[in-house]
Order: structure tokens, then sequence, then C-alpha cells
């Protein structure tokens, strides 16, 4: 059987780290060597089956599903190169840190720090992330580096800051500092956005589109249009909506909207663009 | 290269002798290219420019041409748009072929954009934008779009997109005709509906100035320091000079069509088209013989059969 499915059996009393919980490894174990996997609650080892009932299902790829409030369990799926990690409902801290390939979807919302330095794979969560998701772990000079990131509820500060590559996609309202330091990459925001976004932007492209009415003052109105490179952008996302489903029912349209654009932030290196649906 | 048969008897369909011989095809390597443009006028002027001087490898260093025409539909970019294709004999060579082609006719052309045209997955990947970005002098920037990475570097008119590789694969070169006629018109027109009908077939190119060469060549010359010469056994003039003249006194002109394709099969199908629209004008049209060059089957593994490849019931014809 080619699926794992892991349920929670009680709120845990104190965090669980969950780092290293992905398909293939488990997979790979029998029963006892599963139930005896230990796992980190607080600065203790627990085995895994103190924690977690688990049953094993037929699917199409290496899947691991996560069942329960994991909301005080982080780094879900951290580090995950390969297969599918599903979770049906919230998740704590640092979900799909520094993921390199496969999938992770998350039905319910995520912590602070989701998709820290994504690299490769997609990582999709239902609900809402917090503070300095899609952005760089402390310390770390880069932010996202490759990957698709989708947030279908809200996200928090800080998002994506110093982000290098891939493409981030927020569905709902975004607080303060969207996009701040970007480095390059694609960032849609398609709700309302919070102070600041672009903050110190050098370069890549933020789509806003329900943005502020004016762009921040250290942008500058871009002096021609760029016709192919935003076709070649809008269809994606326009295929990207048709997977997502209605949610994203904005992005459809987007071929057929006239944008303008704007250069910035000139504060720094100033070859971003900031892209508004008129 | 010479154009006699393998010894069987020739076909006759609606009065034309069908040689049993075969065209010798060789391994070529390619790549498939799709330039848009504001509209087809300046798409098409950017790919002839592209495929200009790529008759022959013997001296252009590839061969190109004009696949077809796309629409907006059927482009990245939602803009009209032309497919080409470029091959070579080597790899590195083709490579130096598709930078310097796309850099001086694709991107000095108005509004143009340049794709490939084949899945990256399928071939070793050489530079398209990727060095091309440099004209940009540090004002370009690359996006990644779906997993692809584009480059656009500011120009005059906005900005130049290019993808940033194209992948190369497998290709076959040198599927041919020689039709045989008995005067330039006829020729002309027999050669322009083969023409015709084989642009139709998805993956091939005729290289040739409007798709068909009046200079067949042999292997070899008399003068060492030339690899090729005219085929003189299909030369009108020479026929009772040339001891191989394959010239019958009711041919006058000869006319040859070279195709390249991506593949074995497409080459095939090509000449399949060709042969039935020739042969639906037939001997009235003017239409005598058609046969096709090979080296004896020693130089090319790709052996184009002309009565393998004959069309069922070509229009018109008949035995």
């Amino acid at each position: 059987m080619n699926g794992l499915s892991l349920t929670l059996r009680a709120a845990p009393a104190l965090r669980l780290d969950l780092r290293g919980l992905l398909p293939q490894p488990l997979l790979a174990l029998d029963d006892a060597a599963l139930a005896a996997l230990p796992v980190l609650m607080g600065l203790a080892a627990v085995p895994l089956a103190e924690l977690f009932t688990f049953e094993r299902f037929d699917a199409d790829q290496p899947t691991l599903r996560l069942v329960g409030d994991l909301s005080r369990a982080d780094h879900v799926g951290r580090g995950l190169a390969e297969g599918c990690v599903e979770v049906d409902g919230n998740v704590g801290d640092h979900a799909g840190t520094a993921m390199t390939g496969g999938t992770l979807r998350i039905a319910g919302d995520a912590g602070l720090l989701a998709g820290c330095q994504l690299a490769g794979g997609r990582l999709e969560v239902r609900g809402s992330v917090g503070d300095h998701a899609a952005s760089g772990l402390p310390g770390s000079m880069d932010g996202m580096r490759g990957g698709l990131f989708i947030v279908h509820g809200n996200a928090g500060r800080r998002l994506a800051d110093r982000m290098r590559r891939g493409t981030l996609l927020v569905l709902g309202a975004t607080a303060d500092f969207a996009a701040s330091r970007l480095v390059a990459g694609t960032v849609v925001l398609a709700g309302r956005v919070g102070a600041h976004p672009g903050y110190g932007l050098r370069r890549g492209s933020l789509l806003l589109l329900d943005g502020p009415a004016e762009p921040p003052p250290t942008w500058v109105p871009a002096g021609a249009d760029a016709p192919v490179a935003w076709q070649l952008l809008a269809r994606d996302l326009a295929r990207l909506a048709a997977d997502i489903g209605p949610p994203a029912a904005a992005l459809a349209e987007l071929p057929r909207r006239r944008v303008r654009r704007h250069l910035g932030d000139l504060a720094v290196d100033g070859r971003g663009e900031l892209i508004q649906p008129v | 290269m010479s154009g006699a048969g393998s010894g069987g008897a020739a076909l006759l369909r609606n009065g034309v002798l069908v040689d049993d011989g075969f065209a010798e095809a060789f391994p070529m390597k390619a790549t498939r290219l799709v330039i848009t443009a504001h509209n087809l006028t300046w798409a098409r002027h950017a790919a002839a420019a592209t495929t200009g001087f790529a008759t022959s490898v013997i001296a252009c260093g590839c061969e190109a041409g004009v696949e077809a025409e796309l629409t907006p539909e059927q482009t990245p970019d939602g803009r009209p748009g032309v497919s080409v294709l470029i091959m070579s004999m080597s790899g590195k060579e083709l490579a130096k072929q598709i930078e310097r082609r796309v850099g001086q006719c694709v991107l000095t052309c108005p509004t143009t954009a340049v794709y490939a045209g084949l899945p990256l997955a399928d071939g070793e990947a050489v530079p398209l934008g990727k060095n091309l970005r440099f004209f940009g002098d540090g004002w370009q920037t690359s996006k990644v779009i779906g997993g692809t990475r584009y480059w656009r570097v500011p120009v005059m008119d906005g900005e130049f997109v290019a993808q940033e590789t194209t992948p190369l694969v497998k290709a076959v070169g040198g599927g041919n005709l020689l039709l045989m006629c008995t005067d330039t018109d006829a020729a002309l027109a027999v050669a322009e509906a083969a023409v015709a009908a084989m642009r139709g077939v998805p993956g091939v190119i005729m290289p040739f100035p409007g798709g068909v060469v009046r200079s067949g060549s042999k292997v070899g010359s008399k003068y060492p320091a030339l690899g090729a010469s005219t085929n003189d056994a299909f030369c009108p003039t020479l026929a009772g000079l040339a001891r191989n003249s394959e010239i019958t006194p009711d041919v006058q002109c000869v006319m040859e069509i070279v195709i390249d394709g991506l593949t074995e099969a497409a080459v095939g199908q090509a000449m399949t088209e060709g042969m039935r629209a020739a042969l639906a004008l037939g001997a009235a049209g003017g239409l005598r013989r058609i046969a096709a060059g090979n080296y004896g089957g020693k130089l090319g593994p790709f052996h184009f059969h002309l009565h393998r490849l004959l069309p069922a019931s070509p229009e018109g014809a008949g035995a």
C-alpha cells in the first residue's frame, strides 16, 4: 500500500515537532518500527504510536495523511521532496519549510513561517497563514526560492520577505509589508493588501488585484507596456485558476484584462514591477 | 547523388513512371522555434529572415524553413505566430546557428518574441534567450512562469521576450523527390503543387527557395576542393553527353524537392503527399517520371522507397 494515515489521538500537551514524518521514509517502515518511531514533543522523544493511530491505504503516489487538530504540530512536511502530504486540519509553525518537491495540502490554517525557504513542489493552504510565510529562516539571506505556494485565506505580515524565486498566490487579504525586500519571483495578491506592499522590492513581479489606488512613492509608472510577459503570466495564472477552482475565479479573467505597471522600488535596485489590472 | 533505381520495374501511374528507387536520408539535429509578433506580418518577417540563407548544410551551416503559421490560440502568448524548424549536422553547429539567427533576425524584428516549439524534456537544451539576454546591458530580467524561464530584454519598442532554452532533437534530413518533366512550365507547376501538399504535413520543411532546388548535386567533383557538384545524370543539357544520363528525349526540365523532418515518418508522409499531388497532374500536366536521389545506400540509414510511399489512390491518377 502506498498511503499512510496518521490520526492524532488527543491534543498534545506540548508542541510537536513533526520534521521527518514524510511519506517515503514512513512507508518503508513496518508497523512495529512505525509505532516506535520517536517524535519530539517538547524536548522529549515520544513513540509515534503514543501520539497517533495509523492505518495504511491505497494511493496513486506515496501519500501521508495527517488527521486531527495539529495546530500545535510544527514542521509539518518540512523538507518534503516527493510524494504527497495531506492534512485535514490546522497545522503549527514552519509548515512546508524547505520543501524541494512533492505536494503538501493543508485543509486548515498554518502558523508562522509557512513555506519558509520553499524551494520546489506545491504547498497549498486552504485556510490562512501567519506572519513571515514564504520568507527566510532566521539568519538566511533568501526566502522562498522555488515552487508554488497557494494560500486560499489570508496572510500575515512580511509575506514573502526576501523571496527569490517561485510563485506565491494569496487569494485572501494580506497584512503589512507584503513582498518586502523581494529579490525575485512572482507574488500574486488577490485580496486587499496592508500598508507598504513591495517595500524595498528589488526585482520580481508583484501583482495586486485589489491593491492601493496609488503605489508607494518610490515606484514610478512604467514607460511602456509589457504585453507579452503579461500574457505569459496571466495565461499561466488562468490555468492555475482552473486547477484551483471557484475561489480563484478572479484569476481566470486576467488574460482579458488590461494592466498598468509601476517599476521599483527605486529605494533599492528598482528592477521590480508592480502590476495592477485597470 | 545518383538517382538509380534498385533494379526493379518502374510503376506507371497516371502516365508517369515511378522509379523502383529510394531517397537516402541521414540523421540531423533539429529544433522547432515559435516566433510570435503583434500581427502575422511581422512574425512572417522574422521567420523569413531567420530561415534565410539556410538551404543546405553544405555551405549555410544549417537547413531551415517555415513549418507552419500559427493562430493566437496555438502560441504561448496569444499572438499570431510562425513555427520554424532549424536543422544541422551537429548539435554544436545548430546551437551556434540558433543563437546567431535569433539574435540577428528575431531580436531585431519589431514586436517579436520567441519560444521553444518542442517540450524541453525532449532533448538537450541549448541557449535560446540565455545568452541574448546580455544585449540588455544589465537591464534584462528573467521570469519563471509555469516552470519555464523567460528573459525580458528592454528594446526600443518595449520588451523582447525569449524563452531561455530550446531542446535539440534527432531529425532526418535529405528526403527527396526528383520530378522529371517535359518543360520548365510543367516542372514548376508540378513542383509547386507537390510543395504545397507537403507543407500540410507537420514536422517537415522544404529548405530550398520555394521548396524546390534546380541544382541537385552529387557527392564529389572532378575538382578536389569541392565536396559536391552538379547532378549530371539529371541535367537535360547533358543528355547524350554524360555517360550516366537519366534523361530521356521527352524530359527537358528536372526539379528536386528536398525534405527535412523531425521524424522518419514525417518525411515519408511528406513524400507521399508530394507524389500524390504530382501524380494528380500526371502525364497530362507534363510530368514524365518520378525518381529519388540516393548514394547507393552507403551514406544514410534512412531509405524512403518510392513504391512503398506511393499513395494508394492518387487523386485523378490511373495506372
